[in-house]
């Protein structure tokens, strides 16, 4: 597989070497031509792929989520610096000590953050492991995110 | 015995598959099934597969490997026929349909982009720009503990993270639709605010690519595009 040029800051490259089998599992395993008199495998992994994408209602625990998260924010460089461009530099910045990618989360919540953001690569080459966790039948709560509405919302809606 | 079957190719393709290794430990060598114009590349099946790591990675190098000589149909993971000749009846029962399959995939491979902006930067650019937001966030880390004003402020950002993902993941969809000749857009997971998959024909891959690239760009720091290709065709057979 060709390997795609490397772009800008946070832009990952690249084909399905083992890095990123995680972002294309869904192409393998959901996608691709089925032959219908064909047998299809119990694959237990299959679920993993509904995992992230299950359909959570708008809810007290979503909005809670997103009210503490607010909470949080050190908005300090924000208003000091009036532009959106200066901001998105004095965020990243600001975040770079604890790594790209990691939510807006501190403390505790930034592990659930973490799994959110699918975080940097190291976040991703262990859930490229999932299909073999899937195995041993114990992914669903491992890497459950936490409530999100808003996408929830808007998958349903597409569907 | 019960055969895996990787891809469809056309009975032109070069087939190199000597030093390729199929699902299953020990991996199965791979072979081929000649149908009429088609030919099916199987493998024995494995007793008691399952979507370990290692047997999508395979199912996957087959895949490119094939695709780096010519067009190829890839199949699901996981397909397996009850013989090589329940294969070979398969593909000559639909073959019009899969030749032509071929055809309109000829020189064209599948680019997936799943894209993120980081939960902080979006939340601070939604404080920055709803005054309302701003007030709650303000009230409530100022004491104020009236357990309503969270729920405000949690529904009136949730409702703006929704917002801002659509328009971005649209955004950005458009900017590249004019260099795919087509697409399938799916859920985004986790944090990602768009997961599409483009069918790019050879001589606008560049411009795909560039534009890709420049839109990241443009968009900034704060955002992580993952765009990976080029892939069989996955989403278009």
């Amino acid at each position: 597989m060709t390997v795609v040029p490397q772009g800008g800051g946070n832009v990952s490259r690249g084909g399905a070497g083992s890095g990123n089998l995680y972002d294309v599992l869904e192409l393998i395993l959901d996608r691709g031509l089925v032959i219908d008199v064909f047998v299809r495998v119990s694959l237990v992994g299959i679920e993993i792929l509904k995992i992230d994408a299950r359909v959570v209602v708008a809810s007290v625990d979503t909005y809670l989520r997103f009210a503490e998260a607010c909470n949080r924010l050190d908005l300090e460089s924000g208003r000091k610096a009036p532009t959106q461009l200066t901001d998105i530099v004095g965020d990243t910045v600001e975040s770079g000590a604890r790594g790209k990618s990691k939510g807006a989360l501190g403390g505790a919540m930034e592990a659930v953050a973490e799994s959110l953001t699918g975080g940097g690569k190291s976040k991703r080459d262990e859930a490229g492991e999932e299909a073999e966790e899937a195995e041993e039948k114990e992914p669903v709560e491992r890497r459950r995110p936490a409530r999100r509405a808003t996408r929830r919302e808007r998958e349903r809606g597409q569907e | 015995m019960a055969v895996y079957v990787y891809s469809i190719t056309s009975d032109r393709h070069p087939l190199r598959l000597d030093d390729l290794e199929g699902v299953g430990e020990p991996a199965a060598p791979l072979r081929k099934v000649v149908a009429g114009p088609l030919c099916a590349v199987v493998s024995d099946a494995p007793e008691g597969l399952r979507p370990k790591r290692r047997d999508v990675a395979a199912h996957q190098a087959v895949q490119e490997r094939l695709m780096a000589d010519g067009t190829v149909l890839p199949l699901r993971f996981g397909l397996t026929a009850p013989d090589d000749g329940a294969v070979q009846e398969a593909l000559e029962k639909r073959a019009a349909e899969y030749t032509e399959r071929l055809e309109a995939l000829r020189g064209c491979v599948e680019y997936n982009l799943k894209a993120l902006q980081q939960e902080e930067a979006l939340l601070r650019e939604i404080l920055q720009e709803s005054e309302t937001a701003r007030q709650l966030n303000e009230e409530i880390r100022g004491g104020n503990t009236s357990p309503d004003l969270p729920l405000r402020l949690g529904e009136l950002v949730a409702d703006e993270v929704q917002a801002r993902q659509e328009s971005l993941a649209s955004g950005v969809i458009e900017a590249l639709r004019p260099f795919a000749r087509d697409l399938s857009i799916s859920q985004p997971t986790g944090d990602d605010f768009v997961n599409v998959s483009f069918l790019v024909a050879e001589d606008q891959e560049e411009l795909f690519l560039t534009t890709e690239l420049s839109v990241s760009n443009q968009l900034g720091d704060s955002f992580d595009f993952r765009l990976n290709g080029p892939l069989p065709p996955y989403s278009f057979v």
